[in-house]
């Protein structure tokens, strides 16, 4: 589950929490081109929650699934969970909302390659 | 017709639903983990994630919705997590045996950055600032 597909995602997605941030400083709300942001960045984390559970459905090694499949579950609903969350908000809370969903999108993904490994607790 | 920055899921409101369905989410799937998977080892400090998982949900679902009674309702469910916090931080450091496992209210939520022991305080915090568009 590490590579570059995961190394693209966790970079997506921090870039995306840079980009709400930024908006959040300025005091602006989210225009077309963030929206367009984040459906490119859920795009790219979507396809690596299909890469992973087709790693967990085929890999014969024992780790902690029902963990690795819930990270999985949550990443690919994040984004669009937070997305829709603010679709009505017309001030920079929208963006404030965005960069915790980012962020935490990027934490998910960081813990479904340690959970992975085998380090998941 | 209230200001819109001082409605209890509006403005920062929106940022303090998310952050709260953030723990409910994490302390949700946690909990089931724990449960499922490894009950026995320590039934104390995971029946305790499973009624922080509750107390998360609860105040999520009712700063979201952001009505009189939900105001209520997230009130009593934020006084129930600062005071839980409190307790299983104070008694982790205190009676450290009791709490084999860590859970999210450990060492004040020393695990999660502090988050744990901070939000409830901004919680209510700005459960009072929002409260005169109520009445």
């Amino acid at each position: 589950m590490t590579g570059p597909l995961a190394d693209v995602a966790v970079a997506a997605s921090l870039i995306l929490a840079a980009w709400c941030a930024i908006l959040l400083v300025l005091n602006r709300a989210p225009g077309r081109s963030l929206w367009v942001g984040i459906a490119v960045t859920e795009l790219i984390l979507a396809v690596f929650v299909v890469w992973g559970l087709v790693e967990l459905v085929t890999r014969d090694a024992e780790f902690a699934r029902l963990e690795f499949a819930l990270y999985l579950a949550g990443l690919v609903a994040v984004l669009p969970g937070a997305a829709w969350w603010v679709r009505a908000e017309k001030s920079r809370a929208a963006a404030g909302v965005l960069v915790v969903a980012s962020l935490v999108a990027t934490f998910m993904v960081l813990r479904v390659q340690q959970v992975w490994a085998g380090s998941g607790a | 017709m209230p200001d819109a920055a001082r409605q209890l899921n509006r403005g920062f409101g929106r940022v303090l639903v998310v952050i709260y369905a953030t723990f409910a989410l994490a302390a949700t799937a946690r909990s089931l983990v724990q449960i499922v998977t490894r009950f026995d080892e320590a039934p104390v400090a995971y029946l305790l994630s499973a009624g922080a998982a509750v107390i998360y949900v609860v105040a999520t679902i009712a700063l979201a919705r952001g009505d009189r009674t939900s105001r209520r309702v997230a009130t009593v469910a934020i006084v129930i997590e600062l005071a839980g916090v409190l307790a299983v931080g104070a008694l982790s450091l205190a009676a450290p045996d009791a709490f084999p496992q860590a859970s999210v209210w450990s060492a004040f939520g020393r695990g999660y950055l502090f988050l744990p022991l901070v939000l409830p305080i901004v919680g209510l915090w700005w459960l009072r600032r929002t409260r005169a568009s109520q009445v």
